[in-house]
């Protein structure tokens, strides 16, 4: 192979050329299937991510780089002419600080792990998406990850003071850092926030954490209508209380966990509320009650709390995992369950669902719904079958009216899976409705700035 | 092969949707060097594409070592949203390969126990020293119970010499090797003088230690000895269920004739073959399996100073998790801790890679090593004898029976 003397001579063993071997690096966790990578590099230093990269930008070969592989947009995934750069094996934590309040990690950490760590000092890194599990440091800076707790923390862009960037033509630089201010020309570490691997290779990375909520409890409602949530997340959030998290789920998604977890919920609801208060030991149960009471008012079929870790943890992995339990309840084993995500202002989210819905109904395909009810966060899940011109064709049309809907509702057509492959086209319609075709040509100035081959993950975001 | 081993691969990988939540916890992924296809997720993807393949008629790629670098210690499973089982793709995919003859992709380590075991009744066809450790030990007769070692404790010997001269031939010498062995069991036969003489008399040791318990316990049981058949544990893991058929037959006739209806096991891959397996393989299966600290009634003793990281067999947490009898009798005796990752987040030793994939398994069982050591334990308990052998680094650890013998009163 071309390139095989001279990838060996970079990365010694650290690289994979047998083609059997490369196929896993052809997926991730999206629905699209991506080309035979011409090598897959497993640096271990930075010297050697510097030398493959600067490699590559002679040599005009484009680069992949992967994380957890989790991206469900097809950010992950190498196209023609492409290396993937799986940054595993920098999976360290360097250094923690919880008087400065930071924790400097490895991009190839899983966030899990990171928090396993932090939760032995009582301190934690707030941005949890629902594959945290799985998900990285640098993957999840990579597509401004939210998640569940984003409801009181914010995404990721809040929690990254800096980074140590490799740029493609083989240079390094660090942007940010230790501290939490500072006011030093433009915000380069917020670029490379949401970039998806575009701009250059995160080596590392400089992060906020937060001491850990004294105390915490649950509280679990359920409702025959969205609108009943919406209104009571409305006046929760309006008394003054955030809630850590609040998700909301459809009956397809309850019985999906019902099948695969085993959880039982009440035979008339609609809607499931999960809803979380932080709080200090002296006030949880007051603050769980008065929540509570709020929630109460909107006549729920059923409400309880909880302040049982083990139940609250079995609940909170079952939310994580509802996207993969819908596969069980798929019409056939050729169906597949592809992902929406979008936001809009959390006001408006009863009234978005209403019409995505509706436009579900009108095109008679399946759609669970779940997401993130007090950011306005709202996932829609599409049972569609790959082979079948006819379903891709309504989920493509299902899409794009999901993008629509956010947008009229004064939302965007991604919350926190990025653009990827996937969303490409929505990202043009999104910049031509709020008429800022102008953001489209600035991102590309900028991208023609950190790499001016074009070498890095090209085909993601925009063409 | 027929239709339903495909059908239940495709069950299996048409319910992943690729999250990657299996390989994080997946103890062969880090050996591996982080090549995903010997990590869980990639085992599916790999799965995937053994059936694309085999649905379009077309010849399969050599992608075997993705299953049979598999641990089977199912820790995948309890992290599946959607309930997939990596460990089961791996078996499934195992099975495919062996029931078309796949030869390109048929492992020759897997071969050539499979044609040992069925010459010789024993995976390195050293049965006739499967019953030396009992040398002067009398055992009754026409007991209740019978005493069945699985041979397990006494191959771990073996397995350790050989992999030490793998790693002086080489992979490709190695298989080469494999594949003659295979073509010609009687070759094995070199391997006898292969042993780790110390090992096994540690190994002994427990066995003897096995029966000191169980005989204060006031338990009456029969052996074997010699005539004791090798369960037929690689014949199933490895896939070649056909032959593990027709041989799980065979030693339910060797242990039915023995006269006894329950049988002590003492490792864990023995029980839990002979207590889940045998019984779908085995029409009418009527013996009751034990293994044997089921029955051991250890005294009152007053707990010591030292403290105690108790690292659990797979196939009692993972592969049969109802099973902690080991933890509560080393809890009553000692100060027990578990590792970071136990119960359903444990993590393998290692063990089961150890003849088809000896350097992935060496650095699998270093990763647990240093888990199990950062407890700050003086001791650490295993209770089985691959994880024993393979945790066994800087003189700390102990069998389980070695170390409950060890606190008995003089």
């Amino acid at each position: 192979m071309e390139y095989t003397e001279a990838l060996r001579e970079i990365l010694g063993k650290n690289v994979i050329f047998d083609t059997v071997e490369k196929i896993p690096y052809m997926t991730d966790a999206s629905a699209f299937n991506g080309k035979e990578p011409i090598a897959v590099a497993l640096p271990e230093t930075v010297d050697e991510v510097k030398q493959l990269l600067a490699f590559c930008n002679s040599n005009k070969i484009f680069v992949v780089p992967r994380g957890g592989g989790t991206s469900l947009t097809g950010a992950s995934i190498p196209l023609e002419n492409f290396i993937v750069l799986s940054m595993a094996k920098f999976n360290r934590i360097l250094s923690i600080s919880p008087a400065d309040r930071y924790v400097v990690a490895e991009p190839g950490l899983r966030l899990d792990e990171l928090n396993d760590k932090l939760s032995e000092i009582n301190f934690f890194y707030p941005p949890d998406p629902a594959s945290s599990m799985a998900a990285t440091v640098g993957g999840s800076i990579s597509t401004n990850a939210g998640g569940l707790r984003a409801s009181m923390y914010g995404t990721t862009k809040e929690w990254v003071l800096g980074l140590e960037v490799v740029l493609p033509d083989g240079s390094s630089m660090i942007t940010g850092g230790r501290v939490l201010k500072r006011s030093a020309g433009y915000d380069l570490t917020a670029l490379f926030v949401g970039a998806e691997g575009t701009l250059g290779i995160i080596t590392k990375a400089f992060l906020k954490i937060w001491p850990k909520p004294e105390a915490t409890g649950r509280i679990l409602a359920y409702y025959d209508s969205i609108e009943k949530i919406g209104l009571a997340i409305r006046n929760i959030k309006a008394s003054g209380i955030t809630p850590l998290i609040a998700e909301f789920l459809d009956r397809i998604t309850m019985d999906s966990l019902n099948i695969a977890k085993g959880m039982s919920f009440p035979a008339a609801a609609s809607y499931m509320l999960i809803l979380d208060v932080a709080s200090t030991d002296l006030s949880i149960a007051g603050d769980l009650e008065k929540t509570a009471n709020m929630l109460r008012d909107l006549n729920p079929i059923e409400i309880s709390i909880t302040r049982d870790p083990d139940e609250m943890a079995r609940i909170y992995e079952a939310r994580k995992g509802a996207y993969s339990s819908l596969l069980k309840v798929r019409k056939s084993s050729s169906q597949r369950v592809i992902i929406g995500d979008v936001v809009v202002p959390a006001s408006e989210l009863p009234a978005a669902l209403k019409e995505i819905a509706g436009k579900a109904e009108e095109l008679g395909i399946m759609v669970a719904l779940f997401g993130h009810i007090s950011d306005g966060n709202i996932h829609a899940n599409i049972f569609a079958e790959p082979g079948n011109a006819e379903s891709m064709s309504k989920e493509e049309e299902f899409q794009k009216h999901l993008g629509k809907v956010a947008l009229e509702h004064g939302g965007s057509v991604s919350a926190e899976h990025g653009i990827g492959i996937e969303k490409k086209d929505l990202l043009l319609d999104q910049e031509k409705f709020t008429s800022s075709d102008v953001a489209i040509d600035i991102m590309r100035k900028i991208k023609q700035a950190f790499d001016p081959n074009g070498i890095m993950n090209r085909g993601k975001i925009f063409d | 092969m027929t239709e339903s081993l495909l059908e239940q691969l495709e069950n299996e990988v048409g319910n992943c949707i690729n999250c990657g939540f299996c390989e994080t916890v997946c103890p062969t992924l880090d050996p591996s060097g982080f090549s995903l296809w010997k990590g869980a997720r990639g085992r599916v993807i790999m799965g995937r594409t053994l059936l694309e393949d085999k649905k379009k008629g077309i010849p399969v790629p050599v992608l075997s070592d993705s299953f049979y670098s598999c641990l089977d210690c199912h820790a995948c499973l309890f992290v599946c949203p959607a309930g997939v089982n990596a460990g089961k793709v791996s078996q499934l995919s195992r099975e495919i390969i062996t029931t078309t003859s796949d030869r390109k992709n048929e492992n020759p380590y897997a071969r050539m126990i499979v044609e040992v075991t069925a010459r010789y009744g024993n995976p390195l066809g050293v049965k006739a020293r499967s019953a030396a450790w009992s040398e002067g030990l009398q055992f009754d007769r026409n007991a209740e119970y019978l005493l069945y070692t699985g041979n397990m404790f006494q191959l771990m010997p073996y397995t350790k010499n050989l992999n030490s001269a793998r790693k002086t031939m080489g992979n490709a010498m190695s298989n080469f090797m494999a594949s003659r062995v295979a073509n010609h069991p009687s070759m094995i036969k070199m391997l006898s003088r292969m042993r780790d003489k110390e090992m096994e008399q540690k190994n002994f040791g427990t066995l003897r230690n096995i029966v000191k318990l169980l005989r204060l316990s006031g338990i009456s049981f029969s052996y074997l000895g010699e005539k004791e058949p090798y369960p037929g544990t690689f014949i199933y893991d490895l896939g070649y269920i056909d032959k593990f058929k027709k041989y799980a037959m065979y030693v339910y006739s060797v242990l039915k004739e023995s006269g006894a209806k329950k049988i002590i096991t003492v490792d864990p891959h023995t029980y839990d073959l002979l207590k889940n397996t045998f019984p779908k393989y085995v029409d009418n299966f009527d013996l009751e399996i034990f293994y044997y600290l089921d029955l051991i009634k250890m005294p009152a003793l007053q707990k010591g100073e030292e403290k105690i990281v108790y690292h659990e067999p797979c196939h009692f947490v993972l592969r049969d998790p109802r099973y902690s009898k080991p933890f509560q009798i080393l809890s009553s005796t000692a100060n027990t801790v578990l590792a970071k990752r136990s119960g359903s987040k444990s993590r393998c030793c290692g063990g089961p890679d150890e003849l088809t994939f000896p350097d992935l398994s060496e650095k699998a069982s270093q990763i647990r090593y240093e888990e199990l050591k950062s407890t700050g334990a003086d001791i650490i308990v295993t209770a089985c004898p691959i994880c024993n052998v393979n945790l066994s680094k800087e003189n700390r650890t102990m069998e389980i029976a070695d170390y409950l013998a060890s606190k008995l009163p003089a």
